[in-house]
């Protein structure tokens, strides 16, 4: 069956990825959920809910909200808070599987929320049914669209970085990411910077995507301020690299997000490896036998039938792979079993 | 960021339950899901939800039919083990408009036999906030699925959205995996404990107490290895329920089974507990003798009393007891109490009343309000019960008292004084 998992647990969904491009911009954020979905965001996906704070909030939907859509209480507790936390620059409602099931009007609730608290208010239709990078393609296509809208001066040497989160890294500081890269200004969106730098991305001289999340809002910036844009992963983890670089003349598979696989072969020395992602799938960075992964049967028919001898893939993959006798070279994946780095990139 | 809000136990004494304010009120604001109380937002990442509470009947298996994000965090239950017993029909955007999926679950049961090298007991169908909104009938699909799977299936009703509800998924899951038990011959000598999802600690009198009173036979759903055991439930002469979310449980094995119950509260004042097994005794036809225990708890109380005088505690809610209530005990055996994370409602403001006379201004802050964020500390506060407290105050001695073997009675107070008094040795120690 497509849609069933007997071997894996469910990976990051799309309001966690929209969590992770807002977490630190210094908004007030809030889940549109009974509480569960606020939980997963802040026990599980969110490894820096630990160490920075954030206005991150549950809307505590009970079922009477729901059935009546009720959604002015909403957005009184909502204008509450802005008077609890003076300092927010905006406001963000981030939807989940209630707002779903009744077709919850965003755009209205947009403009409730930006009338009653006077702040501009991003409302993301997420649902929980898609997987972190569709929900962090929109938060960074909705931040860009509302803030960046001046053309300011050129910085040479300063970059952008779309795509940072701790979902496809694995940090959750902007200089681990950065330190393998060579340029004098280097700015993850997101991470480790506020909505300033948003609003200031026209500065840089160039965007570097490091994951799929980040390439439409490249591509709006590339259009509309004519910013070139890249695609590469500063990151790899270096023994993941070494390891990478041994294998000679079998037949490899690399799963992560596609600019990752991408990178880690890049590594290779024969550079001869099929990478394949649960996640967002872009043809254009893809090679011809580079596939998406719909479902563990699909995944495991496809290793039997094209005879992979060495799988590169976060740890969470064993388990599917019982059975199967080849190589396995582990490659953390945040979002896939929430396991956080604690090496340095490789150069 | 504005201070936390707080209101002294005196002003909420002299508002009442009906005028509590609005902060206070875990409906009225947003919920923060400070790190301090994420076993509220998210069941799943510690102690029971609905996810492994309904795997507490031995031999089950769980299918969670929902969008993936609400199985997300239950990877955090493989690493007790759990990873093997979870398995997971999504749902996307198309599912969730049309319903189709309901027709795949009879299927995804027969399906998930096959990596299994046993047979399961039964198959968990746990369920969301979608089909809580769109009124699903779980008993009509449950007996598809067992049709198809020949396996019992029982519902799990992991209903967010009705937390507040008379009976919430906390009280509905204890319900479920009671439900696999059949009507049978029952047996005067045996007796069950319902409540909780582990056992009593080992030490606790009841056990003896019920000894004394001739009960040769006491289960709880913790204690049950397999499921024949399990399924020996149903031969209680009676049940005792320690905690009130089991109650509608108790009143459906009452119904069914024919076993009748008894509540109990657990307390920390110790004349409260011994009233309590003075009225269990009166209810079963049995006179307990309980001064051993009884004399044990309160010298652990004058111990701790000695060894460290008059201790300030900050009291939390993520814990093995009720705030207020043992906010009361600890004013009454003369420590002071400065401040109480938790949550107000009908069951424990009568105990606030009884602090306020005892303790007016003691503070009280709501874990879930947003202004938590903002919390710091500017009253006197030596030790801290709970994880939560134990969170605010990260340079302070303190015990989380949120183990999985429970506390109860005289035993429940007994441990609670021995390992504070432990947790300040060693605090002092490392300071050294």
């Amino acid at each position: 069956m497509k849609k069933l998992l007997k071997a894996l647990s469910p990976f990051a969904p799309d309001d966690s990825g929209a969590c992770s491009v807002l977490y630190e911009l210094g908004g007030i954020v809030v889940i549109c959920d009974a509480g569960g979905c606020a939980g997963n965001v802040c026990g599980f996906d969110e490894p820096r809910w630990h160490e920075k704070r954030s206005a991150l909030f549950s809307a505590g939907l009970r079922d009477m909200d729901a059935i009546l859509g009720r959604d002015e209480r909403l957005v009184k507790k909502l204008a509450k808070v802005c008077t609890q936390v003076p300092e927010a620059a905006f406001t963000a409602v981030i939807g989940t599987p209630v707002p779903a099931v009744i077709a919850t009007d965003f755009h209205a609730l947009e403009r409730m929320a930006e009338k009653q608290t006077g702040l501009p208010c991003i409302a993301l239709n997420t649902d929980g049914t898609k997987y972190y990078d569709k929900g962090a393609e929109k938060a960074y296509c909705a931040l860009f669209r509302r803030f960046a809208r001046e053309k300011l001066p050129v910085k040479p040497g300063k970059v952008g970085i779309l795509g940072a989160t701790p979902l496809d890294t694995g940090f959750t500081h902007a200089r681990d990411i950065v330190r393998a890269m060579n340029c004098t200004e280097a700015v993850c969106f997101g991470l480790d910077s506020s909505l300033d730098e948003i609003r200031r991305v026209t500065e840089c001289e160039k965007l570097y995507v490091i994951a799929p999340s980040g390439l439409k809002a490249a591509q709006e910036l590339h259009e509309h301020f004519g910013i070139p844009y890249e695609t590469g992963f500063p990151c790899l983890p270096p023994e993941v690299v070494a390891q990478a670089k041994e294998i000679r003349g079998s037949k490899t598979l690399i799963i992560h997000q596609q600019i990752a696989a991408n990178a880690l072969r890049e590594q290779m020395e024969d550079r001869n490896a099929d990478c394949a992602t649960w996640f967002l799938f872009s043809p254009d960075l893809a090679r011809e036998q580079d596939f998406r992964i719909t479902g563990e049967d699909m995944l495991l028919e496809t290793i039997r039938d094209r005879g992979y001898e060495v799988i590169i893939a976060d740890n969470a993959f064993r388990r599917l792979l019982r059975g199967w006798e080849g190589t396995f070279i582990p490659f953390a994946h945040h979002a896939v079993s929430a396991e956080l780095r604690t090496d340095t990139c490789a150069p | 960021m504005n201070k936390a809000f707080y209101c002294t136990a005196a002003e909420l004494a002299g508002r009442g339950l009906t005028d509590l304010p609005e902060e206070l009120v875990s409906n009225k604001h947003l919920i923060y899901s400070s790190p301090a109380t994420l076993d509220f937002n998210s069941p799943g990442a510690k102690g029971f939800g609905v996810k492994r509470a309904g795997l507490c009947i031995p031999g089950a298996v769980m299918l969670l039919v929902a969008p993936g994000c609400c199985g997300r965090n239950t990877a955090l239950l493989n690493e007790l083990g759990y990873n093997d017993k979870f398995f997971y029909l999504l749902l996307d955007d198309t599912d969730i408009v049309t319903g189709r999926y309901l027709k795949k679950i009879p299927q995804a049961c027969q399906e998930l036999r096959e990596p299994l090298d046993y047979e399961p007991s039964a198959i968990m169908i746990c369920c969301t906030c979608v089909d809580a909104l769109l009124g699903t009938d779980m008993e009509r699909v449950c007996r598809s699925s067992a049709e198809a799977s020949g396996v019992p299936c029982v519902p799990a009703y992991m209903y967010a959205l009705t937390r507040e509800k008379r009976l919430p998924p906390m009280g509905l899951v204890r319900r479920s995996i009671y439900s696999l038990l059949e009507k049978q011959e029952r047996v005067r000598s045996e007796c069950n404990l319902l409540g909780y999802f582990t056992a009593l600690e080992d030490g606790c009198e009841l056990y003896e107490l019920l000894y004394q009173a001739g009960i040769k036979t006491v289960r709880e759903i913790g204690r049950c290895t397999d499921f024949a055991e399990y399924k020996a439930m149903s031969r209680a002469n009676f049940s005792i329920v320690l905690n009130a979310e089991a109650r509608a449980a108790a009143q459906d094995m009452h119904e069914r089974l024919g076993i009748p119950f008894i509540e109990l509260t657990r307390l920390y004042r110790l004349d409260k507990i011994r009233n309590q097994y003075r009225l269990l005794g009166q209810a079963i036809g049995a006179k307990f003798d309980d001064s051993l225990w009884y004399d044990s708890a309160a010298r652990a109380i004058a111990e701790f009393r000695e060894s460290f005088g008059d201790v300030h505690f900050a009291v939390g809610e993520c814990m093995n007891a009720d705030s207020f209530e043992l906010a009361l005990a600890l004013t009454e055996y003369g420590f002071h109490v400065s401040e109480i994370y938790g949550t107000i409602g009908e069951r424990n403001f009568v105990y606030l009343k009884k602090l306020a006379a005892r303790s007016p201004e003691t503070r009280i802050y709501s874990n879930l309000s947003p202004t938590m964020l903002g919390y710091e500390r500017d009253c006197r506060i030596d030790v801290c019960i709970g994880s939560d407290a134990a969170y605010y105050h990260r340079d302070l001695p303190g015990i989380p008292f949120s183990e999985e073997e429970q506390p109860f009675g005289y035993r429940g107070v007994e441990l609670i004084f021995r390992r504070l008094a432990q947790a300040i040795r060693e605090h002092s120690e490392v300071k050294v």
